[in-house]
C-alpha cells in the first residue's frame, strides 16, 4: 500500500460500523469547520455600540479573570467581597487564569475560538491591543458615562494608556512605573548626595566613587537578567537621548540615539565596567547588596523594602543629555470586558470595574501591593506614612510617558525588542547590525500582523 | 469493539493534524475571528526568516545533544549495573526513576538547583572557589542547562534498555572470548557494542522522536524560551505564547510532523531491511 | 514500501514484556564487588540527590532559602511552604482532581486499548492492517500539535473546565493498542478456537480468557498509562481555567508567579513534592511493571 499517512482516514468496516458512526462522523466533519471565517472581510460592527445601556439589567454572575500581579489574590478576594455588601444583584467569581500576563492571555485568546469567556479580565501593557486587533473587546466610553464613572479622576497618562482611535479599551488597574531604587549606605560611603542621579551621564561619573567605596558591592548598577527580555526600562535610556523605538507606526529603534544609548550600556558592563546583568533576579541582587543600585518596578518596592538590611532610597528615573523630564515609560495591566457576551453580562462587569476604580479601592489595592493608586483622589497618607518612598514613586507619575508602539502595539514587540537588547548586552553583539535587524523583523510584524487589522 | 478507540484517534490526533494543515494556509491570530488565506506564506515566511536558522540549528543540538548524552551515559550505567552485585535491582530502578515523573516537577526543582546565587551547585562552585555559570545571561548556557537536566530525565531509559540488550548477548561467546584471554576492553569494542547494534538503533530512534517532542522541562526552565527555540517549543510560543500567530505556528508544526514521520519511516525501512537480509 | 513488510517488520520486534531481566550468573569476586558498588553507589546518588534537596528544601524557612551558607538539613523542619502552598492554591482540589482524572482516565485507556487490541487480533475485518499502521502513525504526532484544533472542538461541546474536557481527547489510546497486541499475537489461535467452537462470543473469550492469560502485559500498560496521565500538563493547562478543575501539574505552575523571585523556591519545591511523591512511591512498588512497559519493543535478537 502506498498512501500518506495523514491523510489516512481509518477505513471503517460499513455493514457493521456505519450505523453506529454515522451521527459521530458527521458531527466530526461539520466541527471541522471551526476556526477562523476566511472571507477576507474585515468582521462588520456589531451592535455592542448601539446598546441602550439604561435598558439593560446586569447578569447576577460574573467572574473575573486575574494573574493576581503582586501577589493581590488576597486583596482581590477582600474587594470581592466588599462588593458583595455593597449590592446583591451581581456575584463576582474571582478566577486564576493563569501565573503571568501571558498565561491569561494565552487562555483569553483561546477561549475566544469558542469557549467560556471571562466578564472581566486583566491584561497588560503589550496585551491589550492585540484584543481590539483581534475585536474581543468592548470600548468603554458609553459605559462608563452610563454608570457616570469620574474618568477624570483617573490619573490621566495612565488612563490615555487605553485609548486608541479615539475609544477608551481599558481602565488603569494594576500600574506600576520604573523606580531608581539605590542602598542609602553605599551612597553615603562614596559621598554622594542622598538622591538618584538626574541623568545617566551624571551617574556614570558617580559609579566609579560608589565601587571604589564599596569594594562588597560587585556593581554600581545591576540590569535585570537576559532571559528576562527587559525592554520596558530601556525605553527610558532612549528617551532620554530624543530617541524612541518608534513614531507612531515608523520603526526608529535603529537610528542614533537607540545607537547611542545601546552603546552606552553595552561599555558601562564591559569597558567601564561599573554594571552587570543580574545572574537571575536583580531586585534579589540589590537587597543582597551586590550592586548600589538598579531599575524596577514599583510593584517590586514592598518586595525589596522586606528583604533589604539596609535603608533604601528611591528616585525618579534619570534623564539623558536630551531630555531630563517624561523619560519614565507608564506600565502594568488594565482591566477590559470582552465583546462576545451579552450586554447584561458587560453592564456587570463594567459596574465591577466601576467600584474596583473608586479611589478607597485603588488606595487599597496599592497598599497591598506597590502599584499606583491609578486614581488621583485617592488616599495613601497611610501608605506614605508606613513607606516613605512610596509617595516619589506617585509623584512620578505625572511625569510619565506613553510607551513607544513598537514595544505594546506590536504582538511580540516587547520580545524581539528584549532579545536584540540582550544579544547587545550579554552577546556583546555589533550595535548597528542587531538594531537593524529588530527593524526588519518589527516592520515584518507590523506589516503582517497589524497593518491588515487596522480599522 | 475497536470502534470507540479509533474513532478518538481519529478525533484527536488525525483531526487535529489535518486541520494544522489547513490552518498553516492561513494568516491568523489567535482570537481572531477572521482569517486570510495566505497559502504558503507561512512556510516562505519562516524558512526565509532568521528565525529559521536559530531554530532549525537549536532543534538539532538539542536532539544530537540529549540523544547523545543521554545513549553514552546509559550504555556506561547499564555495563555499571550488569553484575551480580546485590543491589543492582535497586540501582536499576532509582536510575529510572526519573523518567516516570512529571516533568513540570522535575523542572522546578532543577531550577532551584541551577540558580546562580541561591542554588546548590552555585553553592558548591563557590565552595571549590569558582563561580556559577550565568545560565540565565547567555542563551547557549541556558540550552546546556535543559540538556543536562534533559539528560538526567531521560538516561535511565537508554540505561535500561542498554542493559537489556547486554543481558541478552550469548553467554557462551562472551565466555569463550574471556577464555581467549580478550581483554575486558577489547571484548566490549569488538564483540560488545557490535552486537548492541540493534538496540543502539532503536535507541537512536526512540530516543531522538522524544527528544523533538520535549516540552514540559523547555517550558518551565525557559519560559521566555531564551537558548531553547526547539521547533516544537518556536510552534507553542508562536501560536500561544508572545505572537499569537496561529497560522503560522501551525506550519512550524506542519515542519515538526514531517521530520518526525520521515524519522519513523527511516525506522521502519531499517528493520525491514533487517527482515529481509538477517 | 508494502504493508505487508511493515506489518512484519513490526512482528519481527517481538515485545518483550518479561517483568525484568534475569542477569546471567557468574561467580562473585572480590574485585567485581569492589568495582561494582562504587559506580552503583555513584549513580544511585545521581539521581537521588537532586530529590533528596527538593524534600529538605520544602521543609526549610525562606531564611534558610534565600542564605549564601547553604546547610544541607533544615535547622527547623517547617511545614511553612505547605501551607502557603495549601493558602495560595487549592492543592488539596489539584490532588483529588488529578488522582480523578488518572483513575477514570487510565481505566478508561486501558479498557480501549484492550478491546482494539483484541479487535485488530482475533476479530476479521477489512483493512484491520491500515488501521493498525494508522495507529502506529498516531504515535508519531506531538500532543502538543493537536491543542488548538482539540481546544476549538473541546470548547465547541462546552467542555471547558469540565472533567470530560480533560479527559476525552487523550483517550484514544495507540500506545497500549500497539503493545497489547504483541501480547495477544503471542497466544496459542487453538486455545481461543476452542472456545469459539463452544459458542463463546467475543467479549467472553476476550474477558474469560485472553485478558486472564495476559494479566501481567495488562498491567504493564496500566501503570504506564497511569504515570503519564497523572503527568499530564499542557492538555490540563490550556483546557481548565477554574482552580477547582485545575491538576497537579497545572497547579504547580501557578505557584511559579513570576513576581514572587528566588523566595519561592520553597513553595515551589513543597508543591514539586506533592507532584512527585506519589508517582516515586508507586513506581517503587511496582518499577518491574512499568519499567517494562516503557522499555518494551527494544530488545530485538
Amino acid at each position: 500500500m502506498k498512501g500518506n499517512p495523514l491523510t489516512m482516514v481509518p477505513p471503517l468496516d460499513r455493514r457493521r460500523f456505519l450505523a453506529i458512526t454515522g451521527g459521530g462522523i458527521g458531527a466530526l466533519a461539520l466541527s471541522a469547520c471551526a476556526g477562523p471565517i476566511t472571507s477576507g472581510a474585515a468582521p462588520s460592527p456589531t451592535t455592542s455600540t448601539g446598546t441602550d445601556w439604561s435598558k439593560v439589567t446586569p447578569a447576577p454572575e460574573i467572574t473575573f479573570w486575574s494573574n493576581h500581579p503582586g501577589k493581590s489574590q488576597d486583596v482581590e478576594t477582600a474587594l470581592i467581597n466588599a462588593y458583595h455588601k455593597t449590592q446583591t444583584e451581581t456575584k463576582v467569581t474571582l478566577v486564576t487564569a493563569g501565573a503571568s500576563y501571558e498565561e491569561v492571555a494565552q487562555k483569553f485568546q483561546t477561549a475566544q475560538q469558542g469557549g467560556q469567556l471571562p466578564h472581566v479580565v486583566v491584561f497588560s501593557d503589550v496585551w491589550w491591543f492585540r484584543y481590539f486587533l483581534n475585536d474581543s473587546i468592548i470600548s468603554l466610553n458609553d459605559l462608563l458615562s452610563h454608570l457616570k464613572v469620574d474618568t477624570a479622576d483617573y490619573v490621566e497618562g495612565l488612563y490615555k494608556d487605553y485609548e486608541f482611535n479615539t475609544k477608551q479599551w481599558a481602565v488603569p488597574y494594576a500600574r506600576s512605573t520604573p523606580l531608581f531604587y539605590y542602598n542609602k549606605a553605599m551612597w553615603a560611603a562614596a559621598g554622594l548626595e542622598d538622591r538618584a542621579p538626574k541623568t545617566w551621564q551624571e551617574f556614570a561619573t558617580w559609579a566609579p566613587k560608589l565601587k571604589a567605596a564599596n569594594p562588597s558591592a560587585q556593581v554600581a548598577h545591576m540590569y535585570s537578567a537576559a532571559s528576562d527580555y527587559d525592554s520596558w526600562t530601556l525605553q527610558n535610556k532612549i528617551w532620554g537621548e530624543g530617541g524612541a523605538l518608534s513614531k507612531d507606526w515608523t520603526i526608529t529603534c535603529d537610528a542614533e540615539p537607540v545607537v547611542k544609548v545601546l552603546q552606552f550600556t553595552q561599555d558601562s558592563v564591559y569597558k567601564h565596567k561599573w554594571a552587570g546583568v543580574s545572574a537571575k533576579d536583580a531586585s534579589a541582587d540589590f537587597a543582597a547588596g551586590a550592586a548600589a543600585s538598579f531599575v524596577g518596578s514599583t510593584g517590586s518596592l514592598v518586595g525589596v523594602l522586606k528583604a533589604a538590611k539596609f535603608d533604601v532610597g528611591v528616585g525618579f528615573l534619570p534623564g539623558g543629555s536630551q531630555a531630563t523630564d517624561m523619560v519614565c515609560p507608564t506600565g502594568g495591566a488594565g482591566l477590559g470586558i470582552p465583546k462576545a457576551i451579552t450586554p447584561e453580562q458587560q453592564l456587570a462587569a463594567a459596574k465591577f470595574l466601576a467600584f474596583l476604580g473608586l479611589p478607597e479601592n485603588t488606595a487599597a489595592f496599592a497598599a497591598a501591593t506597590g502599584y499606583m493608586p491609578v486614581r488621583k483622589s485617592s488616599d495613601m497618607s497611610a501608605v506614605y506614612a508606613k513607606t516613605p518612598q512610596a509617595k516619589i514613586a506617585v509623584d512620578q507619575l505625572s511625569h510619565t510617558r506613553s510607551q513607544d508602539y513598537a514595544r505594546v502595539f506590536l504582538p511580540g514587540g516587547d520580545r524581539e525588542i528584549g532579545i536584540a537588547s540582550s544579544d547587545i548586552l550579554t552577546q556583546q553583539a555589533k550595535i548597528t547590525d542587531r538594531l537593524a535587524k529588530l527593524k526588519s523583523t518589527l516592520t515584518d510584524i507590523y506589516t503582517t500582523d497589524v497593518k491588515p487589522k487596522l480599522r | 469493539m475497536a470502534l470507540p478507540n479509533l474513532v478518538l484517534i481519529g478525533a484527536f490526533t488525525y483531526r487535529p493534524l489535518i486541520m494544522n494543515i489547513y490552518y498553516s494556509t492561513l494568516n491568523w491570530t489567535l482570537g481572531s475571528a477572521t482569517a486570510t488565506v495566505v497559502g504558503l506564506g507561512n512556510y516562505v515566511r519562516f524558512f526565509s526568516s532568521d528565525a529559521a536558522g536559530t531554530v532549525l540549528t537549536t532543534t538539532a543540538v538539542f536532539a544530537v545533544a540529549t540523544v547523545g548524552g543521554s545513549m553514552v551515559l546509559g550504555l556506561l550505567v547499564a555495563l555499571a549495573l550488569n553484575t551480580n552485585v546485590p543491589g543492582t535491582n535497586v540501582a536499576r530502578a532509582g536510575v529510572f526513576a526519573p523518567y516516570v515523573l512529571s516533568g513540570v516537577g522535575v523542572g522546578l526543582v532543577w531550577l532551584f538547583i541551577f540558580d546562580p546565587v541561591y542554588g546548590v551547585l552555585a553553592y558548591v562552585l563557590r565552595r571549590f572557589g569558582a563561580e556559577s555559570p550565568r545560565w540565565f545571561n547567555d542563551p547557549t548556557l541556558s540550552l546546556v542547562m535543559v540538556i543536562t537536566v534533559y539528560v538526567w530525565k531521560n538516561l535511565g531509559y537508554c540505561a535500561v534498555v542498554y542493559l537489556a540488550g547486554l543481558q541478552s548477548l550469548p553467554a557462551d561467546v562472551m565466555e569463550a572470548a574471556a577464555l581467549d584471554g580478550a581483554g575486558r576492553l577489547r571484548r566490549f569494542g569488538y564483540m560488545s557494542l557490535p552486537l548492541l547494534g540493534p538496540t543502539t538503533f532503536f535507541l537512536l530512534i526512540t530516543t531522538i522522536l522524544s527528544s523533538l517532542q520535549a516540552f514540559d522541562l523547555i517550558r518551565i526552565m525557559t519560559p521566555t524560551s531564551q537558548g531553547t527555540r526547539t521547533l516544537i517549543y518556536e510552534a507553542y510560543v508562536q501560536g500561544f505564547g508572545a505572537y499569537q500567530r496561529a497560522g503560522y505556528s501551525a506550519a512550524i508544526s506542519v515542519v515538526l510532523f514531517v521530520l518526525l514521520i520521515t524519522l519513523t519511516i527511516i525506522q521502519i525501512a531499517w528493520v525491514d531491511r533487517k527482515v529481509h537480509y538477517a | 514500501m508494502s504493508l505487508l513488510t511493515l506489518k512484519r517488520s513490526v512482528e519481527a520486534s517481538p515485545v518483550s514484556l518479561s517483568t525484568g531481566a534475569t542477569p546471567r550468573r557468574r561467580r562473585p569476586r572480590l574485585s567485581t564487588v569492589l568495582g561494582g558498588y562504587l559506580p552503583l553507589v555513584a549513580i544511585v546518588l545521581l539521581v537521588a540527590l537532586p530529590l533528596l534537596w527538593m524534600v529538605l528544601s520544602s521543609f526549610k524557612q525562606v531564611s534558610e532559602i534565600i542564605t549564601l551558607n547553604l546547610h544541607a538539613l533544615p535547622r527547623h523542619w517547617s511545614l511553612v511552604n505547605y501551607t502557603e502552598a495549601f493558602r495560595t492554591a487549592p492543592f488539596g482540589r489539584f490532588f483529588l482532581n488529578s488522582v480523578l482524572v488518572t483513575v477514570v482516565g487510565a481505566t478508561l485507556k486501558v479498557l480501549l486499548a484492550i478491546h482494539t487490541a483484541y479487535a485488530l487480533v482475533f476479530v476479521r475485518f477489512p483493512a484491520k492492517n491500515v488501521i493498525f499502521v494508522a495507529v502506529l502513525v498516531a504515535l508519531m504526532v506531538p500532543p502538543q500539535v493537536a491543542i488548538l484544533p482539540n481546544y476549538v472542538l473541546v470548547a465547541g461541546m462546552n467542555g471547558l473546565n469540565t472533567y470530560w474536557g480533560i479527559i476525552v481527547p487523550s483517550l484514544g489510546t495507540a500506545f497500549g493498542t500497539f503493545l497489547l497486541r504483541q501480547a495477544f499475537r503471542s497466544l496459542p489461535m487453538s486455545m481461543l478456537e476452542a472456545a469459539e467452537v463452544d459458542g463463546a462470543g467475543h467479549l467472553a473469550r476476550l474477558w474469560r480468557m485472553v485478558v486472564p492469560t495476559t494479566a501481567p502485559s495488562i498491567t504493564t500498560v496500566a501503570l504506564v498509562t497511569i504515570v503519564s496521565e497523572w503527568n499530564e500538563y499542557i492538555w490540563p493547562l490550556i483546557i481548565t481555567t477554574d482552580p477547582n478543575l485545575m491538576t497537579l501539574p497545572v497547579g504547580l505552575t501557578l505557584l511559579q508567579n513570576n513576581e514572587s523571585g528566588p523566595a519561592g523556591y520553597g513553595v515551589m519545591m513543597a508543591g514539586a513534592v506533592i507532584v512527585i511523591l506519589p508517582v516515586l512511591v508507586v513506581f517503587a512498588f511496582l518499577q518491574r511493571y512499568i519499567v517494562a512497559g516503557l522499555t518494551a519493543g527494544s530488545v530485538s535478537n
